[in-house]
């Protein structure tokens, strides 16, 4: 409160010595307004009195005492005065200003600022030591400043600390003067800043407002001003036309028609269907889920209901979840209403509509009739005899051609021979590696099989099994060539080498071994019908890898100078002079007699595994890798005539084979399945064959190494199929 | 040889034109062009082949058929949108200028447009409005019950609301409601007019949160087209059944919220002798109608009984009928014509089971007839009262729509005709777990009770309804169960249920021993005996299926019955012929997975797809199933 009265008293004191000095400028100003002012008038004279008592009115002058403080005053710059005036050329007085120092000092405008930042905010500054730069671009330090203890101690030990203002641009208070916290008060008053600003100053008339009596242009009034204008005319008169025809009523107050009546009559006929025309569908009607009090049942679990609200909100079956009130009074409002309803706006409007037909199809009908299986007998159905020594798995089995005996080679490096009838072993033949392929020798007069292993192919007779005079003569077949080749050496030596066997081996009943020259595997040998020709074939070993060996010459030839893509196996047709090889993707079929391509199969899968020819010779089946079978008639088309994808079957087809005899065929599967299909081709041309899956064998062989069953074959005469897998056994099956 | 085609010139490139190009041929604003397709029923189409309607490109694109633009281009509609803007051009001119009288000239001849013409182009016949009528019911239910805001003006919001009250009204008079259901979402009401069904939804009466994500110009597009149709129809049902369109508003009771009371229908025969007496002369006219419905059924049922005397009298069937009122006489009538039925199908029965699958007879058409006069008077010994709590527009809609009387708490609304201490009232809804004054003479229902009463076309048990007891679950009563759904069940349906059972059961039980001879328990079999029973049971024309199930039926049944009388040991004939049939069905299995081989890659495809819906449909139902085994 003391505080405050004496803030008064100051604010007082100055008010008046403010006011005193304000009115002194105040006179002084409107002295030199009104000298303005008349200025136009009488100019220079009256200048001359104004500078001539500038600091001396002439009133004043009378009165002693004042003459004596002014003396007093001028005395000290009697000498400035004197020196200010100067006679000009003109006659005239003239000021003489004062020299001006060249010092920084000189000018005061340039006298406090010495930070060179400008008008920014300073807080940009706040993290550096310094506050801005003086002129010559060196750093104005910040000044040192306490902690609040230091500030509080100051604010009371210095006396002025109320009236002082801190300054940005220097970082330091700066007490305020007099007249500054003179507009400080007035602004905190409510009133002009300025004590002697006066706002009802009477109005000075710069234009005059009385209208002048007098023109500003003499020009004359047109015509038109005093005429009746003929456009007027003209629209009062299409008016009054309007009104006459009544076209216009004028004050016709509008009767309201009703806004309903019967818009549709009995007799209303209805469009035609029109095909385009598509009615919007109408929307779903609630399910028992979107009650508000359902079967517990239908409510969603916790999993549920996070799934839900995982979900993006088109992918959502439904738009809501089910929620269970207790009471219909319990149930709120539903959020989303006004939501849905508006997508079902932007449904009727912007959702292209298409006519969809539903398909209205059994699917049973869709599984093509087949004769029964059962009426397709007969076919292998069971498990019969299973032939257990290899400790390998077995990779090839071949049934001689009177069906009575078994040979099948193996991984565990032998070759066994079995009776079909009974299961037992007659005999095995240790060989140097894995065993890839055996084949018996088709023409029953001849008791010998070939086999492959490695890059070696050798032909053995078993005379344990044989009458006397078949194995003579069956030596005497094999054997015959060596003198021939003899003659040939140097030619053939290229391709292979007909090799005697050891006395060992020939014990065995080895009688030829056939070395050839590449080093790759042979994977598959295959008979000619007559028994003098076979073909052997190793995929890797490029342009050698098909040969034709003649048995009784000791002769090799090479058919293909070049061979296209991997050879797979290769067959010859039973009846014709035609050669199949398989590769990769195709089929292609020479003709041996004119040494050219005749036709190209194109199967459609990826990998061919193996292929078999119909023993009438106008249907070969192949199967894939790719779980599909595929049978071709030559006499249709290059295409197949029917692809079989297996719907149960997961892994590759090894090797598919038809009954000699029967119309029978079958293939065997990595998942250790076999796969039995009634094929009945007929003579009649015109008839297609016919195909009926009649049996899968299983539970036969277990699968191995992802490997099932490897080899099938079937028996020559009877309605038997063998079958050897992955698990190193042999299965029959009736 | 023909003229070679030029491509681009005819089929797809030219019957179909994408959305700038139609703006472009209509010279409108596509906010035009989008009410336009919203009033004329214009819709985007779907090109089967969309390269080719789209010059070889296929980026996505909205089609429309270009016969549809070029239809709009001769739109009155379209014209009055033009002038429109001409108008507002001409009077933003007049107002910047400040000429207010121009400004009040042209706002005096403001172009306004009709949608009268593209109502009857959209639905030339009664019926098909009809048919469209779900949607736009919907869309003004929903309106009615919105706040007035800035873009929904108070009147389009008592414009939709009267609509639909004079909507109910039809159907309170015509007694036309079949189904309600109480959704989450709100309550689902069926109506069947003129032989259309009508579906529509209506909010719970709660105020709309009005989302900001919605174009309220879509929607009140819509909502202006559909308050068109919704009032020109509601003109035809009224004028169809004589009664004054538009119904004249009680505005008293209007600000009293009274809802469907505040309209005062009228019919237009009694019009002048009603209209003195303005107040009560809705229930008067209440009364009226129904006296007027009831002597039009009495006599039709008349006409009916006399047919069916004619009918007996021309088969010599001394069958007298006396003339009984129809309350009474429901049952011996049924009787009645059933015998003269069968008189009928006896003298021609092979004509009689050729046709059989299509015609109806007539004692079906009448015992239809009869149900549904029943249905429709559901409620007409019911006196409702509704407390507070309970929503009231609903209810107050669905009871006197099935001829109930309703009054309900004056904090509701004013215009209930009796309050509660009234002796008359039967039942009381009630939505509290308990009440303070309870009246002996009356019983206490929740509302749900209502609802599943019309759902079950009957008067259900109050037990399970009463106050502060659990609610058997409300079920949808739009469901039909195909077989293979999931159909719940609920302790009112299984005593239903047994009930039925037992009866299916006593009757195949008595075809099965005119048929087969009775396979009786305790008695040890072999296959022959079994097999020679198929054998005979195949002879007289029972397919193999059938006989199979009805054994396993039987089957079971004496287990049961076994288990209930004394557990004795027997040979089942089911575990034989279950292991005989699981042999043939495992080899029918493998048939079928043999034949599967032989398909083609298109059949496989649209195989497995078949396959793979119904596996979806089963895995729900499956879910359901242990869903309320687990409960």
């Amino acid at each position: 409160m003391l505080s405050d009265e004496e803030d008064e008293e100051e604010i007082d004191f100055f008010k008046q010595h403010s006011e005193n000095e304000e009115s002194i400028h105040d006179i002084m100003n409107s002295g030199e307004e009104n000298d303005n002012f008349n200025n136009g008038t009488s100019g220079e004279s009256d200048n001359d009195e104004y500078i001539a008592g500038d600091s001396l009115d002439d009133d004043d002058l009378d009165s002693r005492d004042y003459v004596e403080k002014v003396f007093d005053d001028v005395s000290s710059e009697s000498e400035n005065t004197q020196e200010h005036y100067v006679i000009g050329a003109d006659g005239n007085p003239r000021k003489i200003l004062p020299e001006i120092d060249p010092v920084y000092d000189s000018d005061s405008s340039t006298e406090n600022p010495t930070n060179t930042v400008g008008n920014i905010p300073m807080e940009w500054y706040d993290d550096y030591p310094h506050i801005g730069y003086n002129i010559d671009g060196k750093k104005i330090m910040k000044p040192a400043k306490g902690d609040e203890l230091d500030k509080f101690l100051e604010n009371m030990e210095d006396p002025d600390s109320w009236i002082s203002v801190k300054d940005n641009l220097t970082q330091q208070n700066v007490k305020l003067t007099n007249e500054e916290l003179e507009i400080i008060h007035r602004i905190q008053m409510g009133s002009y800043p300025k004590q002697d600003y006066d706002p009802y100053e009477p109005t000075v008339e710069w234009f005059t407002s009385q209208t002048e009596v007098m023109p500003l242009n003499a020009t004359p009034e047109p015509k038109r001003r005093f005429i009746p204008s003929k456009w007027e005319a003209k629209r009062i008169m299409k008016l009054v036309r309007a009104i006459r025809q009544g076209h216009i009523v004028p004050g016709k107050t509008q009767i309201q028609k009703p806004r309903f009546y019967n818009l549709w009559n009995d007799t209303d006929q209805p469009h035609e269907e029109h095909p385009m025309l598509i009615p919007a569908p109408k929307t779903k009607l609630p399910d028992h889920e979107e009650s508000y009090n359902p079967p517990p049942e239908y409510l969603l679990t916790e999993k549920e209901k996070k799934m839900w609200e995982e979900m993006d909100p088109e992918d959502r079956e439904k738009n809501f979840i089910p929620q269970k009130y207790s009471c219909l009074r319990a149930v709120p409002a539903y959020n989303r209403f006004i939501q849905e309803r508006f997508d079902r706006c932007l449904d009727l409007y912007l959702a292209p509509r298409v006519r969809r037909n539903k398909l209205n199809i059994d699917p049973e009908s869709l599984i093509p009739k087949l004769p029964n299986p059962k009426d397709l007998q007969p076919f292998p159905t069971s498990l019969t005899l299973s032939y257990d020594a290899h400790t390998g798995r077995v990779r090839c089995i071949s049934i001689d051609p009177t069906g009575l005996w078994l040979i099948s080679g193996s991984d565990d490096k032998t070759i066994r021979l079995w009776e079909m009838i009974t299961g037992r072993c007659v005999k095995t033949w240790e060989i140097e590696d894995i065993v890839h392929s055996v084949a018996w020798c088709p023409i029953k007069e001849v008791c010998a099989f070939a086999f492959s292993c490695t890059n070696k192919v050798g032909i053995i007779s078993p005379t344990c099994i044989c009458e006397e005079e078949v194995a003579i003569s069956t030596t005497q077949y094999v054997t015959a060539g060596f003198d021939n080749t003899q003659h040939n050496v140097e030619q053939k030596s290229k391709l292979v080498d007909w090799s005697k066997p050891t006395n060992q081996q020939n014990l065995n009943g080895i009688l030829v071994i056939i070395q050839h020259v590449h080093d790759k595997t042979i994977k598959q040998i295959a008979w000619h019908k007559k028994g003098d020709y076979f073909s052997t074939t190793a995929p890797d070993a490029g342009n050698q890898g098909i040969l034709i060996h003649h048995l009784t010459k000791h002769q090799t030839q090479q058919p293909f100078r070049k061979t296209r893509g991997i050879i797979q196996s290769a067959m010859f047709h039973p009846i014709k002079h035609l050669f199949f090889v398989a590769t990769q993707r195709y089929v292609r079929i020479y003709n041996l007699m004119k040494q050219e391509l005749t036709k190209t199969l194109q199967a459609g899968v990826k990998w061919i595994s193996s292929l078999d020819i119909h023993p009438m010779g106008d249907n070969i089946i192949i199967g894939s890798y790719d779980k599909k079978l595929c049978w071709f008639d030559l006499d249709l088309s290059s295409k197949p005539y029917k692809t079989l994808r297996y719907l149960f079957v997961f892994f590759a087809i090894r090797n598919v084979t038809y009954h000699k005899r029967l119309p029978l065929f079958a293939s065997c599967s990595d998942d250790g399945l076999i796969q039995i299909f009634h094929g009945m081709v007929y003579n009649d041309l015109l008839q297609n064959p016919l195909i009926v899956p009649v049996k899968i064998l299983k539970d036969g062989h277990q699968v191995v190494n992802s490997l099932g069953v490897l080899d099938c074959e079937f028996h020559p005469t009877q309605p038997w199929i063998i079958s050897s897998g992955a698990d190193h056994t042999i299965n029959l099956w009736t | 040889m023909g003229k070679l085609k030029q491509k681009g010139k005819a089929g797809a490139a030219t019957n179909y034109i994408n959305r700038n190009q139609a703006l472009k041929k209509l010279q409108v604003s596509l906010a035009d062009f989008r009410r336009l397709c919203i009033l004329k029923g214009i819709y985007p189409r779907e090109p089967k082949n969309k390269k080719k309607a789209n010059k070889g490109s296929t980026a996505p694109t909205t089609f429309y058929y270009t016969k549809d633009i070029q239809y709009l281009a001769h739109e009155p509609v379209l014209q009055k949108f033009r002038e429109h803007k001409i108008f507002l051009r001409k009077l933003t001119k007049a107002l910047s200028k400040r000429e207010l009288s121009i400004a009040k000239n042209l706002e005096k001849n403001r172009p306004v447009y009709k949608l009268d013409h593209i109502l009857k182009e959209r639905y030339p016949t009664f019926t098909d409005a009809l048919r469209d009528l779900d949607d736009a019911l919907c869309m003004l239910f929903l309106f009615s019950t919105f706040p007035a805001t800035d873009k929904i003006n108070s009147e389009t919001v008592t414009n939709c609301q009267r609509l639909c009250a004079e909507f109910q009204h039809y159907i309170i008079k015509t007694k036309s409601l079949r189904k309600v259901f109480l959704s989450i979402k709100g309550i689902y009401y069926q109506a069947e007019v003129k032989g259309q069904i009508i579906n529509w939804l209506a909010p719970y009466q709660f105020s709309q949160q009005v989302p900001d994500d919605v174009d309220f110009r879509v929607m009140l597009t819509f909502l202006e087209f559909y308050q068109t149709l919704l009032g020109f129809v509601n003109f035809k049902l009224y004028s169809d059944v004589n009664l004054v369109y538009p119904p004249k508003l009680d505005t008293s009771k209007d600000e009293g919220a009274a809802g469907l009371g505040a309209l005062i229908i009228e019919t237009t025969n009694s019009l002048a002798t009603l209209s003195t007496s303005s107040h009560n002369n809705e229930d008067i006219n209440n009364n009226n109608t129904i006296k007027e419905e009831m002597v039009r059924k009495l006599e039709s049922e008349k006409r009916l009984k006399t047919l069916s005397k004619k009918l007996a009298t021309i088969k010599d069937q001394g069958n007298t009928t006396s003339e009984i009122q129809p309350d009474t006489t429901k049952e011996p009538e049924v009787i009645s014509n059933e015998e003269i039925i069968d008189e009928f199908t006896s003298s021609d029965s092979k004509y009689q089971q050729d046709v059989s699958s299509k015609t109806y007879t007539y004692s079906d058409i009448q015992n239809a007839s009869i149900a549904l006069t029943e249905f429709e008077n559901l409620f007409s010994n019911c006196i409702f009262y509704l407390s507070r709590e309970v929503p009231r527009y609903s209810l107050e809609f669905i009871i006197r729509t099935f001829g109930g009387q309703v009054g309900w708490d004056e904090t509701c609304g004013v215009g209930s005709p009796f309050n509660e201490s009234d002796d008359r009232i039967t039942h009381h809804v009630i939505d509290r777990p308990t009440s303070g004054h309870r009246f002996l003479s009356r019983a206490y229902i929740q509302p749900q009770w209502v609802y599943d009463c019309v759902n079950a076309r009957k008067l259900l048990k109050i037990e399970p309804y009463q106050p502060g007891k659990t609610l058997p679950p409300h079920l949808s009563p739009f469901v039909e169960h195909k077989e293979g759904d999931y159909i719940p069940e609920f302790e009112g349906d299984m005593e239903e249920k047994e009930l039925r059972n037992e009866q299916e059961i006593k009757k195949d039980t008595s075809i099965e021993e005119t048929i087969i001879p009775l396979i009786t328990s305790d008695e040890p079999y072999n296959e022959d005996i079994i097999h020679q029973m198929e054998l005979e049971a195949e002879a007289t024309g029972i397919s193999f299926s059938i006989y199979q199930e009805k054994q396993d039926q039987l089957a079971k049944n004496q287990k049961i019955q076994n288990t209930n009388n004394t557990k004795v040991q027997q040979p089942s004939i089911q575990t034989i012929t279950g292991k005989k049939r699981a042999a043939k069905e495992i080899e029918e299995k493998e048939v079928k997975e043999l034949a599967k081989i032989m398909m083609t890659k298109k059949q496989k495809t649209l195989y497995n797809k078949i396959q793979y819906g119904k596996k979806k449909r089963q895995e729900k139902v499956e879910n359901l199933q242990q869903n309320r085994s687990t409960n």
